[in-house]
């Protein structure tokens, strides 16, 4: 039972723990193609899962977070044009009271019921927590493996990229940075190590619920664009390219993104290193010339 | 004085203002309220825009457009009276309810600043001043707001400001959020994206004509318990349940006028009341133009206008234009004078807040009431569901056409307005189309007027059929 999911706030242990296979969705610019959804006013990224769950045939379901009013939208885009049935799962934008946390889990609950009435198998605590300290030790292993990677890179100006998912075949923008005379101390984005769950902890005030862990983790542990407010966010990203050693930040947006592109001059004014600001279309010429952007920012750093 | 009812330019308006009984209790008749005057004052202020359109020539129209523009005027008057003075954001009809409960409070939309750039042709340098903190114009035009809060020049800084977080546009949610970080501290509360119950699920109906899962109300509900006691604290009184009740019944008379003025504009042929009015009018639901009892009054004035002249049949426009259905409000007002040039007639709307129209029960607790009434709101559910109530609404008032009109910029207006075409065509297989209307709109005015007569032309083609 293969399950696509879009965002970093649904727990894939959730899906596997319910016999899924879960597949985070990360599709090229152009599956947003077989969306057929318009293209002027709709994010890319948005576009791009709505035409991926839309075009796919080894589904058996797609579960699509709605974080902002692009990726809500484009779930229900998709749930009115896919073939395989698509939960819609609202994340609360407010984060720091106890009724949002519940709501939050609620929307946990919600998504496990789905998973059954799926043909998915009911999850009990103990088959959870297996499962999650599973998905547990294979972050903690990114996380080695990304900081292990740091000390060894040598040379090249250290820059920040933060900002929103990058898709597939935009992991080019990183190779652009080091192509440019840089080197990307800090991945921030979407898809990158700024949204990974802090690990859990099974004395935290969760103690022995596996649920309560997965809202501690998730909805407590992330830090988004979309919350509010959003100061959690920016404090991470300033201090964590501070402590990187960044020199500068690369905010890595999509066209039609309002949440990230406020949030830019905001980062210029806290951050106290010179922020390059790109906003990426699917087609290629974009990212080109994004590319050629950020070669014209590390000349200038250098 | 409107034997023939018109729609008349600035000039005309005012020299009918000219000829208005001069004081209260003067032997002609029933005096106008003090703030009636002349929109002549308004341009020499800056509202520019005023000077472009056509106004309905009518003491009730003049009455309707003074009581709009003087709003500020209203809020500085009670920022100096000692009234405690509530920003209400986003929800757009729930949180004004609430605030117009307790005494000595008067909330505002400091969402209504959208239209100053347009009021003012862009003269007054509040986008500019979006821009220089970082709001460009990939944002809707509503990026106005900060520049209001920054230049202090439009309305006194709200003492308690509350916006709605979650299922909300990007676009707001952006702005709201730097506000915040410029120093005006804002109490976020959560509207989830209201979803249908699912099997087994306890759902409640919502007075939109939606439907949600009991859990969704309760959750907005205490999140509003949170406002209500925010309110409490900013006015130093106690938000009783008692309170809200009659705060509610006091909004839902509002609300019952402008529904009986909606039914009769909409429907009565030839048409009653011009496009432009009606739309300012339906913005008065939403709160109250910052005096409650005043809104319902300049309303009641509009209905007996169209009353009288629904009776004597007479219209502003032509028998025979074509019923339009209007969704999302235009950045530029000049473009509902567009439609009517057109040949075409409002007969309908769908302005992002039928929450605000609707009656909140009376017959539930007033909390509630609320929550269901904030739930309900057209922008937190799924476009198909808006779409479906924009059918509904169609049919009620016989529309023959739609126009979705986009605002530049919004997040929701791209995959929205396909959806709601989609439904619209299938379901009432009506023509439908898209305009974007930015907020001065004179250099794409050619083009949209295109389309409105395209699509006046496809309805009188079906309509002849």
């Amino acid at each position: 039972m293969r399950i696509a999911y879009n965002s970093p706030f649904i727990p894939p242990e959730l899906l596997a723990a319910h016999g899924a296979e879960p597949l985070r969705l990360v599709p090229a610019p152009e599956a947003g193609d077989a969306s057929a959804a318009p293209v002027m006013g709709t994010c890319p990224f948005a576009r791009a899962v709505a035409g991926a769950v839309i075009a796919s045939d080894g589904l058996a379901a797609a579960v699509l977070a709605a974080t902002c009013d692009q990726t809500r939208r484009a779930a229900e885009w998709a749930h009115l044009h896919a073939k395989v049935p698509v939960f819609r799962m609202h994340v609360p934008a407010t984060w720091q009271t106890p009724a949002a946390a519940r709501a939050y889990l609620d929307e946990l609950r919600r998504l496990a019921r789905f998973l059954v009435r799926l043909g998915g198998q009911a999850a009990d605590a103990d088959r959870l927590w297996s499962v999650m300290e599973r998905y547990d030790a294979d972050r903690a292993a990114v996380r080695a493996a990304a900081g292990r990677a740091l000390p060894e890179a040598r040379g090249g100006v250290p820059v920040a990229v933060v900002g929103g998912p990058v898709m597939r075949g935009h992991e080019r923008v990183f190779e652009a940075v080091a192509e440019a005379g840089g080197r990307v101390v800090l991945n921030a984005t979407e898809t990158g190590l700024r949204t990974l769950p802090t690990p859990f902890d099974r004395r935290r005030r969760s103690g022995d619920d596996p649920w309560l862990a997965l809202v501690d983790a998730y909805f407590g542990g992330i830090a988004d664009v979309f919350q509010r407010p959003d100061g959690r966010l920016m404090d991470a990203l300033v201090h964590d390219a501070a402590d990187a050693g960044a020199r500068g930040i690369i905010l890595w947006r999509y066209v039609w993104c309002d949440l990230w592109a406020a949030l830019a001059e905001r980062l210029r004014e806290a951050a106290g290193v010179p922020v390059l600001a790109l906003d990426v279309a699917a087609d290629a010429a974009s990212l080109r010339q994004a590319a050629g952007r950020i070669q014209a920012f590390l000349e200038v750093l250098r | 004085m409107t034997e023939r009812p018109q729609r008349v330019p600035m000039a005309d308006l005012d020299a009918l203002c000219a000829a208005r009984p001069a004081a209260r209790g003067a032997a002609s008749g029933p005096a106008a309220p003090a703030y009636v005057g002349p929109l002549a004052r308004h341009v020499r202020e800056g509202d520019r825009r005023l000077l472009h359109l056509e106004y309905d020539a009518s003491p009730a129209g003049l009455r309707l457009w003074s009581f709009l523009l003087t709003e500020e005027d209203r809020l500085h008057a009670a920022r100096a009276a000692g009234k405690t003075i509530v920003g209400a954001m986003k929800d757009l009809g729930t949180v004004p309810v609430m605030a117009y409960a307790l005494p000595d409070v008067v909330a505002f939309y400091v969402d209504g600043a959208w239209w100053t750039p347009c009021l003012m042709e862009l003269e007054e340098g509040l986008l500019r001043l979006a821009d220089a903190v970082g709001l460009g114009d990939a944002l809707c035009p509503v990026r106005a707001v900060v520049g209001a809060f920054l230049n202090r020049r439009h309305f006194p800084i709200p003492d308690l400001l509350v916006s709605s977080a979650g299922a909300v546009c990007d676009d707001f949610s952006a702005v709201a959020q730097r506000l915040e970080s410029l120093g005006f501290p804002i109490l976020w509360w959560e509207v989830p994206g209201r979803r249908r119950a699912d099997a087994g699920e306890p759902a409640v109906a919502l007075p939109t004509g939606f439907e949600a899962p009991a859990s969704q109300v309760a959750l907005v509900r205490s999140e509003l318990e949170r406002v209500r006691q925010a309110l409490a604290e900013a006015a130093g009184a106690d938000l009783t349940d008692a309170r809200l009740a009659a705060g509610i019944r006091r909004a839902n008379r509002v609300r019952a006028v402008l529904d009986r003025l909606r039914l009769l504009a909409y429907t009565a042929e030839p048409c009653p009341m011009p496009a432009l009015e009606m739309l300012i009018a339906e913005m008065l639901a939403i709160h109250f133009c910052s005096d409650q009892a005043e809104a319902e009054a300049v309303l009641a004035d509009l209905l007996a206008e169209v009353e009288r002249r629904a009776a004597a049949g007479n219209g502003v426009l032509q028998p025979g234009a074509v019923r339009v259905f209007w969704v999302n409000p235009v950045a530029d007002l000049r473009a509902m004078n567009v439609l009517e040039d057109c040949g075409g007639r409002l007969c309908g709307t769908e302005f992002l807040f039928c929450h605000a129209l609707d009656p909140i029960p009376e017959d539930v607790p007033p909390m509630e009431a609320l929550a269901r009434t904030a739930l309900g709101d057209p922008m937190v559910g799924p476009s198909a569901d808006r779409a479906e109530r924009i059918v509904r609404d169609a049919r009620r008032f016989g529309a023959e056409a739609v126009v979705v009109s986009r605002i530049p910029g919004a997040s929701h207006c791209a995959l929205e307005g396909a959806v709601i075409g989609e439904v619209v065509r299938r379901r009432l297989g009506l023509p439908v189309v898209e305009v974007e209307v930015p907020t001065v709109a004179d250099a794409v005015l050619p083009g949209v007027r295109t389309r409105l007569e395209a699509l006046v032309e496809a309805a009188l083609h079906r309509r002849n059929a």
